[in-house]
């Protein structure tokens, strides 16, 4: 299989993903969205310059704006004013999640050549952005804090954005564009609903969430 | 003048001078790094001297492991250091078969063994904490090692140094296997996150705690193995890492060697930065560090088999 440059970049993606499988701490997490948001917009401007769509170019602004750049500065300030500096993980140690995190990435690899889409653009893309879902949906699962579950939320919805860029070319540029401001309103409404559970329980941990209070 | 020749001069002439020049560089640049001045670049090389001309102290309870082991390090030192290819200038084709990595790398694993055993055999406390550290961390470093060299050598079908270092990588494992490296050479060398070069302290000391009891000559053979060893690791990581630029494949033999020195030093001003500017890890945390490193090298591995 030849890897085209476009299947590189969301491979880094991908990498950073599993990368943030194995952090403790939320600031690096946060960075960690942070460049896999800049690959994504990249990839995003590449097409645009290739294959001349130019409003291309504005989803790739707006998504480097709120994706890499909004967003990860509000959770990070959130995380700030809740005192919240690392999550050590549920159940599972974050260690034994990167090499999880590194097995999901195979399969997602793997799996490339079994999608059946009609015009395969970037072959090797298809299978990095199902690796990002996969692994968005294991960091949702093996963290401790309502705020990591966030950002699995956001490593998620970049495999989703990641498999719509490269694999559907149609998409019309004000249903892109909703969908972006749609993740910054979900993030925006989920660090309120953080920024409430903190102040009745004085806790995010969603483990300790499971019975009932009075 | 025949490759051979020009290979053996110039590697001759790298294995007395880069690598007391590369820790005189780290040395320096750590030094600007925190506002001193810091000993001139040579300093290594008047060190050296000195040390070569003390006498040595060796404790009577010492066997003739304690005297053999910078021996054994150095020779070891040596074989590696003419056999990877860290400085680009490649040996001749006919010495492909000797320049297997499992050679190379447990060649290094003899001469950690024996300064592991050195360690423990004067019987002093902080030998034996420092070998079982070592013993900790080179267990910790090697499937990273051997893991990222196979991918290299999945690509090529070979696992020839040789072979694997002159013929094209795949930009993309490159990047990952080079990054392993670092991460492993920086673990294997006792360098910053995982060990502190310059410490003194009890509870941290890894490597300082291993030689404590050497001085004189011996020291000075010790010092100067790890300085060789310390050259062939960050120069395995330049040489993958230079094998993302494609032109570097098609250089000349001189051009391709300066290259390579200039990247070695390089590397040696950033390690110098990052020595500054981070912090040591825990001891508990090292595994983690290291879990990194081997999960890049395992996905260089699983996308070299993909490859083939």
């Amino acid at each position: 299989m030849n890897l085209s440059q476009t299947d590189l970049f969301a491979a880094g993606a991908a990498v950073v993903a599993v990368w943030m499988c194995g952090l403790t701490r939320v600031k690096t997490q946060l960075w960690g969205l942070v460049l896999q948001a800049a690959l994504l917009s990249s990839i995003c401007a590449r097409l645009a310059m290739a294959e001349h769509y130019n409003h291309l170019l504005v989803l790739a602004s707006a998504m480097f704006v709120i994706k890499a750049v909004a967003i990860p500065i509000f959770l990070g300030r959130s995380a700030a004013s809740m005192g919240i500096t690392s999550d050590r993980g549920a159940n599972v140690h974050p260690t034994v999640t990167l090499i999880i995190g590194c097995g999901l990435l195979v399969i997602g690899y793997f799996l490339t050549p079994h999608f059946e889409v009609p015009a395969m653009l970037n072959p090797g893309s298809a299978g990095m952005s199902v690796a990002l879902l996969f692994i968005g949906m294991l960091l949702m699962i093996t963290r401790r804090l309502a705020i990591s579950q966030v950002i699995g939320f956001l490593t998620m919805e970049s495999g989703i954005s990641l498999y719509s860029l490269t694999q559907t070319r149609g998409m019309p540029l004000l249903l892109e564009m909703i969908i972006v401001f749609e993740v910054l309103i979900g993030v925006l409404i989920a660090g309120l609903v953080i920024f409430r559970i903190n102040r009745s329980f004085e806790h995010i941990d969603v483990t300790h969430m499971r019975g009932l209070h009075d | 003048m025949s490759n051979t020749t020009f290979f053996l001069v110039v590697q001759a002439v790298n294995i007395l001078l880069a690598p007391l020049l590369l820790v005189g560089i780290i040395r320096k640049v750590k030094a600007l790094m925190q506002n001193r001045v810091g000993a001139p670049v040579l300093q290594p090389f008047y060190d050296l001297a000195k040390l070569l001309r003390k006498s040595q102290t060796v404790s009577k309870n010492a066997s003739w492991v304690f005297t053999w082991a910078p021996i054994v390090g150095l020779a070891v030192g040596l074989i590696a250091a003419v056999l990877v290819p860290w400085a680009g200038a490649l040996l001749p084709a006919d010495w492909a078969v000797a320049t297997n990595f499992l050679l190379v790398i447990y060649l290094m694993a003899l001469a950690k063994f024996f300064s592991m055993l050195a360690a423990i055999d004067t019987g002093s406390a902080f030998g034996g904490l420092g070998a079982s550290r070592e013993a900790t961390i080179s267990m910790l470093v090697e499937p990273t090692l051997i893991i990222g060299l196979g991918a290299l050598a999945l690509g090529t079908g070979s696992t020839d140094l040789l072979t694997i270092y002159s013929a094209p990588i795949n930009p993309f494992i490159a990047v990952l296997v080079g990054a392993a490296l670092v991460a492993a050479a920086l673990a294997e060398l006792s360098r910053m996150p995982v060990d502190d070069p310059t410490t003194h302290l009890e509870l941290t000391m890894v490597h300082e705690a291993m030689i404590l009891e050497y001085s004189g000559r011996s020291l000075a053979i010790i010092e100067y193995a790890v300085a060789l060893r310390t050259c062939v690791f960050f120069g395995l990581a330049a040489q993958t890492l230079l094998h993302v630029w494609p032109g570097y494949q098609d250089m000349a033999m001189l051009s391709r060697y300066l290259v390579s020195l200039g990247t070695l030093a390089v590397f040696g001003i950033a390690v110098a930065v990052v020595e500054g500017v981070l912090v040591k890890l825990r001891w508990r945390s090292v595994p983690n560090f290291l879990a990194f490193a081997a999960v890049l090298s395992l996905l260089a591995a699983l996308v070299a088999a993909a490859q083939i």
